[in-house]
């Protein structure tokens, strides 16, 4: 306890230096906090940007169904895996997936029907918000017999399709014979990858049943916990209701977007360790010289029967209580400033255009997340770098001899 | 016939059948031609059961159809009830559907034909080309004799390299003597076996004696196949032109 007060007290022994020294660390943490907060919410955005639109944490699929995309490999027991999300809390979205014509006045092209349950594509995923244009399909009131459809951008615009639209759709049932059927356009997406883009038609899973002639066939349920749960932990949880049927986090469904946020990751926090080396340097600089200063001190202290020991000892208590207070101030700042990056982001859309990358499209503004690691990393290294950098002149003066001490200028 | 394709045999027409060239019985052109003509005239009308079998569902299509010259043709689906009314226009190269049920027409873009036509295992391509065998393809008699107690002769057809053909290879069999097709056999650009169309049920109809049973069999898809079968076909008929217009087919 005695180091510490003796420590308190020679921190302020000389204020003007402490208080520049306490500025440059403080600043160098916040710096650090904030650029990792951006960083971390780089990564933590593009596993959002994949996950929450449409493809969630896990999904589940019959065995080959991803690989054919059958119209017949549907999912034994879709109502089970429901249930069992449900009771977990976890957000779950069974869609059923069709290849058809669909024409618009004199405009024709080829569409993939995605059959969805409109209230839980809203619960669970973002889709159902991202429109360029109208409603999702349960947010508008037809009249009687008129049933609605949801087009990709790239679609729509290559029918020439608007909200109000009639559209056509014909297809190849389950039973083989010729389904058509009108809809009313009611809603465009905004772009949200190219595959989704080019050929989606979404319209309610009764209407599907109807046009497919598929009843209530199901090909995929897409799982999103939203946060609350890991990938991992989603199908752990819900793989006793899921016999018969194939079920994988996204990371195996994706396999080359997985690749990259792990890349992607790699590279940002290498860009994090050169940030550090950078605050060190500066940090270290600044305690070296006001140590050095100091050296004539130790002589004294020395002189009156001072042990090496002890000097190192009070040199280590005085550093390691200069940098508390320091990433205390930088901690207060730098959760500030990411809390604010956090809210507002930094807006890339100035840069051009939409952003898409391996079919996902990304949300032009950049936002911070702030998570405990972006927080502790900063501070523990901190701490490190200014004891060490108060040691090595301490450990010298320690073993000067008490007269070139005396003398060091 | 990848070129002459089977609907395309069927419904397309172009000249009257040209007789093979005297004194060459085993001439290879002439056959070939023979064969393209088979079902060809100025016009013609027939009326004719698919028979679609797949994995999942088999089911039977009773059709009327009508072609004028080589260029345009319209198919009308009399049952099952639930298509019944459905037609096909095809003028060219373009193809459109009418669908009763929600009183549209619908034109067919070109990135889906080579998709199935009315869920059969022909493509709507395979409604359209309208070109000669003999054209597009250089070929030559790889063999003749006796095969399954028939004497037939075999003509390989490999594509002329500017030819406007996704396969690598036809092989067309057909009957010494009568010069009616028994079996085409198509091979893609890989060399693999692609599909097969076999012919049978050779009867008198409309004047002409032609195989009335054409089976088309898909390599890929084991167990399953395409059967049309010709009820009445009667051929170089009185046909209104404006009988093969968007109007009409709304009908």
């Amino acid at each position: 306890m005695l180091t510490v007060r003796l420590a308190w007290r020679n921190l302020w022994r000389n204020r003007r230096r402490t208080v520049i020294t306490v500025a440059a660390v403080a600043l160098n943490t916040a710096v650090l906090i904030a650029s990792y907060g951006l960083m971390d919410g780089m990564v933590v955005d593009t596993v959002h940007n994949i996950t929450y639109l449409t493809v969630g944490d896990a999904q589940a699929h019959a065995p080959g169904y991803r690989r054919e995309h059958s119209l017949y490999q549907d999912l034994q027991d879709p109502q089970a895996l429901l249930a069992a999300a449900d009771r977990a809390g976890i957000g779950a979205a069974p869609r059923a997936y069709g290849f058809g014509l669909v024409s618009s006045g004199s405009k024709s092209a080829g569409a993939r029907f995605w059959g969805v349950v409109p209230a839980r594509e809203l619960q669970a995923f973002e889709l159902a918000r991202q429109l360029r244009q109208g409603r999702f399909l349960d947010e508008v009131s037809l009249p009687a017999g008129k049933r609605p459809v949801v087009l990709g951008n790239k679609l729509a615009r290559s029918l020439h399709a608007t909200v109000g639209s009639e559209l056509v759709a014909v297809v190849q049932a389950v039973d083989g014979s010729l389904g058509n059927e009108l809809f009313t356009v009611v809603g465009v997406l905004k772009t949200a990858g190219e595959d989704i883009d080019r050929t989606a038609a979404i319209i309610r899973h009764d209407d599907f049943a109807e046009l497919f002639v598929s009843g209530g066939r199901v090909h995929e349920i897409a799982f999103n916990a939203r946060g609350r749960l890991t990938p991992e932990q989603v199908v752990t949880l819900l793989q006793p209701a899921a016999a018969g049927a194939e079920l994988l986090t996204w990371k195996k469904i994706l396999p080359q977007l997985a690749d990259m946020v792990q890349l992607f990751d790699a590279v940002i926090w290498i860009f994090g360790l050169i940030f550090m080396l950078a605050a060190a340097l500066g940090v270290v600089n600044t305690l070296l010289m006001s140590t050095f200063e100091r050296i004539h001190e130790f002589g004294v202290l020395k002189a009156l029967g001072a042990g090496p020991l002890r000097i190192v000892r009070d040199v280590a208590a005085e550093a390691f209580l200069l940098a508390l207070l320091s990433t205390l101030i930088g901690v207060a700042v730098g959760v500030v400033a990411t809390v604010y990056l956090q809210h507002h982001g930094i807006d890339l859309s100035g840069l051009g255009g939409d952003i898409t990358f391996g079919g996902v499209a990304f949300n032009p503004i950049w936002r911070a997340t702030l998570t405990a690691r972006i927080v502790w990393v900063p501070v523990v290294s901190m701490w490190l770098v200014c004891v060490l950098a108060a040691l090595y002149p301490a450990a010298k003066a320690a073993r000067l001899n008490v007269v070139r001490a005396l003398t060091h200028v | 016939m990848k070129t002459e394709t089977m609907l395309g045999t069927l419904l397309v027409m172009g000249l009257a059948a040209g007789p093979l060239a005297a004194g060459s019985g085993r001439d290879a052109r002439a056959i070939l031609d023979k064969v393209d003509d088979l079902y060809r005239s100025r016009s013609s009308h027939a009326r004719m059961v698919m028979r679609v079998v797949t994995e999942h569902w088999s089911r039977e299509l009773t059709m009327e159809a009508w072609t004028k010259g080589k260029e345009k043709s319209l198919v009308r689906i009399l049952a099952p009830k639930k298509e019944k009314g459905m037609a096909t226009l095809k003028v060219g190269n373009d193809i459109w559907n009418w669908l009763p049920k929600v009183k549209r027409v619908m034109k067919v873009p070109s990135s889906m034909m080579s998709d199935s036509w009315m869920g059969s295992h022909f493509t709507n391509d395979d409604m359209v080309k309208e070109s000669r065998m003999a054209d597009d393809y250089d070929f030559q008699v790889t063999f003749s004799g006796e095969r399954r107690g028939k004497q037939v002769v075999e003509i390989t057809c490999i594509p002329k390299p500017q030819a406007p053909v996704e396969w690598g290879q036809v092989v067309v069999l057909v009957e010494d003597g009568s010069w009616l097709p028994l079996l085409m056999t198509y091979y893609d650009e890989d060399g693999e076996l692609a599909r097969t169309f076999t012919f049978s049920a050779v009867k008198k109809m409309g004047g002409r004696t032609i195989p009335t049973e054409m089976r088309i069999v898909p390599a890929n898809k084991p167990g399953e196949y395409t059967l049309v079968r010709y009820q009445d076909i009667e051929f170089d008929v009185e046909l209104p032109d404006d009988m093969f217009s968007l109007r009409r087919l709304r009908r």
